[in-house]
């Protein structure tokens, strides 16, 4: 399996066109554009199908973060990928429906096995 | 050499000599109102009652042995208090009431003062010191008791809260991977919050896909309780599981249409039965009748 870090991100093809992604502590969601196209460069190198989301290391999913969510989301869906975001803690899950005035675009999954 | 004056006897050995002559008389009337109180209550025993006056008195001469300025820190004070916290509890756990076993501590204060009378050999000052003494140490039994009293009470209305927590939230596991959630009642922010907290932790914990949220039981709805079941449904959807709303009766959605709320793209069926069957389907269960 190749890793591959852009900076802030793991990114692991897990076999299948599936590709794990897990958020670093040096993600900065406010950046979008920094990251964006070099993951979409690698979802389309990886020929990805399908792009995992792993949403257990963050506490917090607040406005930004989710804004985020959906350009990464945007961005998968130009490349053909489809985007399962997984692993939200009922704490993040409970904040966000408390903000949220929308579905979210993308499909959510209780674990990464899950979203496979 | 002239003989000195002999020292006027303090309060605490005022007590002690007129506990260690009149023990008998002070411990019978004590276990004689304690058994009228507490025996025919079913409260305490009549061993348990004879037990606790012996207890009381020598705790209390004990107390009185350490000086005439009763120390708060000392171990006899910290004795006598926790003899009554215990005494205390046993009643409240058997039911007794607080307001008697009270007035059950002012008596045996009652009966020492009236010893005191009859030995008519005090002074004044030493009558007055004597009452002082024994006024604080009673009065911080008395407290003492009433504190425990509230926090047993406390404790009792929080295990009553945290019941009554579980039952508005019966989530329940029906099938593996399956909750289901009946609200009954309004749906009000406060309760949603909880509704909602638990509902996540356990679609955590039973790893569940779907869940039936049943709202046969809600009588009424406006926007913010729409607002809150979307939300809830929102949630559930967030943690990767699907929610199915189940029960909604005519004049809810004649409710809701008149509000001009939508349920967006909230998959609803109109019983708890038919919700559960879509919930296996999505689960791809089959039940099929026994022989």
């Amino acid at each position: 399996m190749s890793k591959e870090r852009i900076q802030g991100m793991h990114l692991t093809p897990i076999g299948g066109a599936v590709v794990l992604l897990e958020p670093g502590d040096g993600l900065d969601p406010t950046d979008a554009d920094a990251y964006l196209e070099p993951l979409a460069s690698y979802l389309q190198v990886q020929e990805a199908r399908r792009l995992i989301y792993d949403l257990a290391t963050v506490p917090v999913i607040d406005g930004v973060y989710y804004d985020w969510l959906k350009s990464v989301h945007a961005i998968c869906a130009i490349c053909g990928v489809e985007m399962v975001v997984a692993g939200m803690t009922p704490s993040a899950a409970y904040a966000l429906a408390h903000t949220l005035n929308e579905t979210p675009p993308f499909a959510c999954a209780l674990n990464v096995d899950r979203a496979r | 050499m002239a003989k000195q004056p002999a020292k006027p006897k303090g309060a605490d050995q005022i007590l002690i000599e007129q506990l260690m002559l009149n023990v008998g008389r002070i411990s019978a009337v004590i276990e004689e109102r304690g058994k009228n109180i507490f025996v025919q209550g079913n409260i305490l025993s009549k061993d348990e009652i004879n037990d606790y006056s012996v207890e009381f008195l020598e705790l209390f001469v004990m107390l009185l042995q350490g000086g005439a300025k009763v120390d708060r820190r000392s171990a006899e004070f910290k004795a006598l208090r926790q003899f009554f916290t215990t005494m205390s509890q046993q009643i409240q756990v058997r039911g007794g009431s607080m307001e008697e076993f009270v007035r059950y501590i002012q008596f045996m204060q009652h009966v020492i003062i009236e010893g005191l009378g009859e030995e008519g050999e005090l002074s004044g000052q030493q009558l007055k010191e004597t009452l002082l003494l024994l006024a604080g140490v009673f009065n911080d039994i008395i407290l003492d008791v009433y504190r425990v009293y509230l926090e047993q009470k406390e404790s009792t209305i929080q295990a009553q809260q945290e019941e009554l927590r579980e039952i508005s939230t019966p989530i329940t596991e029906i099938w593996d991977g399956v909750l289901t959630l009946p609200i009954i009642g309004t749906l009000d922010s406060s309760r949603t919050m909880i509704v909602m907290e638990k509902l996540l932790e356990r679609i955590e914990q039973d790893r569940a896909r779907v869940v039936v949220m049943d709202v046969t039981g809600v009588l009424a709805i406006d926007s913010q309780v729409s607002h809150h079941l979307v939300q809830m449904i929102r949630a559930v959807g967030l943690m990767g599981a699907s929610a199915i709303l189940t029960g909604i009766r005519p004049e809810i959605a004649r409710a809701l249409t008149s509000l001009n709320i939508e349920l967006g793209d909230v998959l609803t069926r109109s019983t708890l039965a038919e919700g559960l069957k879509e919930a296996f389907k999505y689960l791809n269960v089959q039940v099929v009748a026994g022989h």
